[in-house]
């Protein structure tokens, strides 16, 4: 590998600002255990991210640091008492009689045997319990990105219907399928279009739905679909005019022009009043 | 370095006095329209630093690096969970199609600070693959989707832009 085409591909901006993905950061990684020039690379992103940062800093709220310091106070306090060895009995506090020499040997080396035992359970325990919290945060980790998927979803669509440049077509089904129904959002601004399926019948493997604008009477391709990307915005082909938008059922990855007795749902913009 | 390992207070004091502002910036660029959730990630940002302090290696990057990660990534983490609670209202989607214009004058003033702010200089199309995947979180693939272009062309144009940002904080 050429190391100057590698630093200058924009690997060392992902992997600092936290863009790569694990494959990278995992080859970038060693092949910075080799390579100091690359170190060095790095070393000088940091630091002009770094004094740039520290020229943008603002005012922190004042009752944060406070509050900081009371909660690590506390999680220091609650560890150390969790981490109180077992309490042992020595031979001084042992109420067996004592017979002979013989048994006395025998007593003290299974005490001995048994206090190795109980030191050895307990770091097991401590060992195991580590793991567990590892576990547990691993867990809390999955639960909260799995949570957030779907928000991200929701937030995205907010965004795109939450601009005010944006058009919204209601397009309603035609006498072939008179349940189809979906939405467009046209951003007269960017001239982006996209497509919210309501409801659209699964189709034949074969087979996709695409996208139509009509333009002073000539239908232009927006794009095809799947029904499966119900509710989902998609993002289409941008269009700055359309009179009305159709959607037609044509085969596997579209087709050049519309076959207009397949159409499933047609809506007018303003334009054509 | 070795006085924050061994958990002593004063260095951390120490060290929340420098950072704190550099990395409240960060945190206020991505949870943009809330004072009081900026302030709680900046909260939990400094307590898992404390935490994971022993975690930190020299070797892989600057403390400021890994600090300004674990910053980042809270502000996600909270940005999307916040999003959750609002799902709740937004189920029907046609209704919000008006309702975001009020929200978008508290974000404009946002948009000057910081790393955003030099954003602004690249071209739309790469400033906003770059929106989404780092002031936003969503990995490649996700862009990719959502804004139906090939992966491939993700990866470089948001390489360029990072190559361009980095030409821009020199």
């Amino acid at each position: 590998m050429n190391l100057k085409d590698y630093i200058e591909s924009g690997i060392i901006e992902s992997y600092v600002m936290g863009l790569a993905s694990e494959s990278e950061r995992a080859e970038f990684e060693q092949l910075c255990t080799q390579h100091p020039e690359l170190v060095a690379a790095r070393r000088k992103f940091e630091e002009s991210i770094e004094s740039y940062a520290f020229e943008q800093a603002i005012p922190t709220p004042p009752e944060v640091k406070g509050k900081i310091f009371e909660a690590i106070g506390n999680s220091s306090a609650r560890s150390t008492t969790s981490l109180n060895p077992p309490k042992i009995d020595t031979m001084e506090n042992s109420k067996t009689p004592v017979r002979s020499l013989g048994l006395l040997r025998f007593v003290a080396a299974a005490s001995v045997v048994l206090l190795i035992g109980m030191v050895w359970l307990y770091f097991q325990t401590k060992e195991q319990n580590t793991v567990l919290v590892k576990e547990n945060d691993g867990l809390k980790i999955d639960r909260d990105t799995a949570k957030s998927r779907l928000d991200r979803i929701v937030q995205e669509q907010k965004q795109v219907v939450g601009d005010p440049n944006t058009t919204v077509v209601n397009m309603v089904g035609t006498k072939v399928a008179p349940k189809s129904s979906a939405n467009i959002y046209w951003d007269s601004a960017s001239t982006n279009v996209y497509l919210v399926v309501k409801n659209m019948p699964k189709l034949p493997n074969d087979q996709q739905y695409q996208l139509w604008a009509l333009i002073d009477g000539k239908p232009s391709d927006l794009g095809v679909f799947d029904a499966t990307d119900s509710r989902v915005i998609l993002k289409m082909k941008n269009t700055k005019k359309a009179q009305a938008f159709a959607i037609t059922i044509e085969k596997h990855g579209g087709s050049p022009s519309p076959t207009l007795e397949k159409m499933q749902s047609l809506g007018k913009t303003l334009q054509s009043q | 370095m070795l006085a924050l390992k061994e958990r002593n207070n004063q260095a951390f004091g120490f060290l929340y006095d420098n950072y704190a502002g550099a990395l409240y910036s960060i945190i206020k660029q991505i949870i943009t329209d809330n004072s009081e959730l900026a302030s709680d990630v900046l909260q939990e940002v400094f307590i898992n630093i404390w935490r994971k302090i022993e975690t930190y290696d020299q070797t892989k990057g600057r403390l400021f690096t890994w600090m300004l990660n674990i910053a980042r990534n809270a502000s996600i983490d909270m940005l999307r969970s916040k999003g959750y609670q609002n799902s709740q209202k937004n189920q029907e989607l046609p209704d919000n199609v008006y309702k975001g214009v009020s929200n978008q004058t508290t974000q404009q003033n946002v948009d000057n600070i910081g790393l955003k702010k030099v954003l602004e200089k690249l071209k739309p199309e790469h400033r906003v693959l770059v929106e989404l995947a780092y002031f936003k979180g969503f990995t490649h693939e996700e862009i990719a989707e959502m804004m139906a272009i090939p992966l491939g062309t993700v990866k470089t144009r948001i390489r360029n832009a990072l190559l361009q940002l980095r030409e821009y904080l020199k």
